[in-house]
């Protein structure tokens, strides 16, 4: 069985997908996440608040995100975040 | 080496003090960035414990040194209610930076980490304590406090060193660092209640010193590329 990813993992993956596609619509997003909807719902909510995504409205009700500068420099950094947070048990 | 020790205990502690709480700066501060960019809560609730600890440790420093230098009039009382609080409240972030994954619902966030309703029940605890030891003139509550958050810190510490330590070599010393610091508070409250030597006092010293540089050499060695 595949092993539990964790939130920083998640994160870090929905991240990549959103920077390789540049600009992406949820329902692909989602389908690429391997997330059920609620917790996509929560992880994109989260990736907004943290401002790492943003969505951009391309009119006729057509919505995409992509990525920030922030989120590129998570991105940058995640091999240290990760390792920290987990040789700290944070 | 011993008569040295007790001859300059008073300038050895405003030194102790000092030095603590520049390697509790230096944690907050080299964390910093590694917080900025990921917003990770627990690495927030990390930083807050050694934010605390710094200014106990500060305020240890500063009013020691007032009171050297005999500008205090009354250290006893001071020193007692702020270290403790400061160092209370860095006891209950850092076994919070450990469990927050366990209590917190996700996604859970909050304009600050210093003031919230949840945070709200440490310094409610906490001045609970604080004012206890003040009114029963002693520190058992302190001791009581800290021997049972670094007990439950010293087993999740395993845990987590037990499930990945061959991953992430520093939970090893992770669970060392924590584990030495609830036996200095074990042999502090000891000195409560046993005549020993006053001795032990500098162990108690000498492991808290180990267990901040512990933290300081992971930080430093974990924090860069």
């Amino acid at each position: 069985m595949a092993k539990k990813r964790e939130r920083l993992e998640v994160i870090k993956d929905i991240l990549r997908v959103v920077r390789e596609s540049r600009s992406i619509k949820p329902t692909r997003l989602l389908y690429s996440s391997n997330l059920s909807p609620q917790m996509f719902k929560e992880y994109v909510n989260e990736l907004l608040k943290k401002g790492f995504i943003k969505m951009n409205d391309e009119g006729d009700n057509k919505k995409t995100f992509s990525i920030t500068n922030k989120g590129n420099e998570f991105l940058q950094q995640y091999k240290v975040i990760e390792t920290f947070v987990e040789n700290f048990g944070l | 080496m011993y008569d040295w020790i007790i001859t300059n205990k008073e300038l050895l502690k405003i030194f102790y003090g000092l030095v603590l709480a520049l390697v509790c700066l230096i944690i907050v501060l080299k964390t910093h960035k590694l917080f900025k960019l990921s917003l990770h809560q627990g690495i927030r609730y990390f930083r807050n414990a050694f934010f605390f600890y710094c200014l106990a440790f500060l305020s240890r420093y500063i009013l020691g040194a007032l009171n050297y230098y005999g500008y205090l009039a009354d250290y006893s009382f001071l020193t007692k209610v702020l270290f403790e609080f400061f160092l209370v409240m860095g006891g209950f972030f850092l076994l919070y930076s450990l469990l927050w994954k366990k209590i917190e619902p996700f996604g859970a966030d909050y304009d600050s980490s210093l003031f919230n309703a949840k945070i709200l029940l440490f310094y409610f605890m906490t001045f609970i304590i604080v004012a206890l030891d003040y009114l029963w003139v002693s520190y058992n509550f302190m001791i009581i406090s800290q021997i049972i958050i670094f007990l439950s810190a010293t087993a999740i510490s395993y845990l987590n060193y037990a499930r990945n330590g061959s991953r992430h070599q520093f939970l090893k010393f992770y669970f060392i660092a924590i584990l030495l610091s609830l036996i200095a508070w074990i042999l502090n409250s000891s000195l409560q209640y046993f005549d020993w030597s006053r001795g032990i006092l500098i162990n108690v010293y000498i492991l808290n010193i180990i267990f901040f540089l512990l933290f300081l050499y992971g930080v430093i060695k974990l924090s860069s590329n």
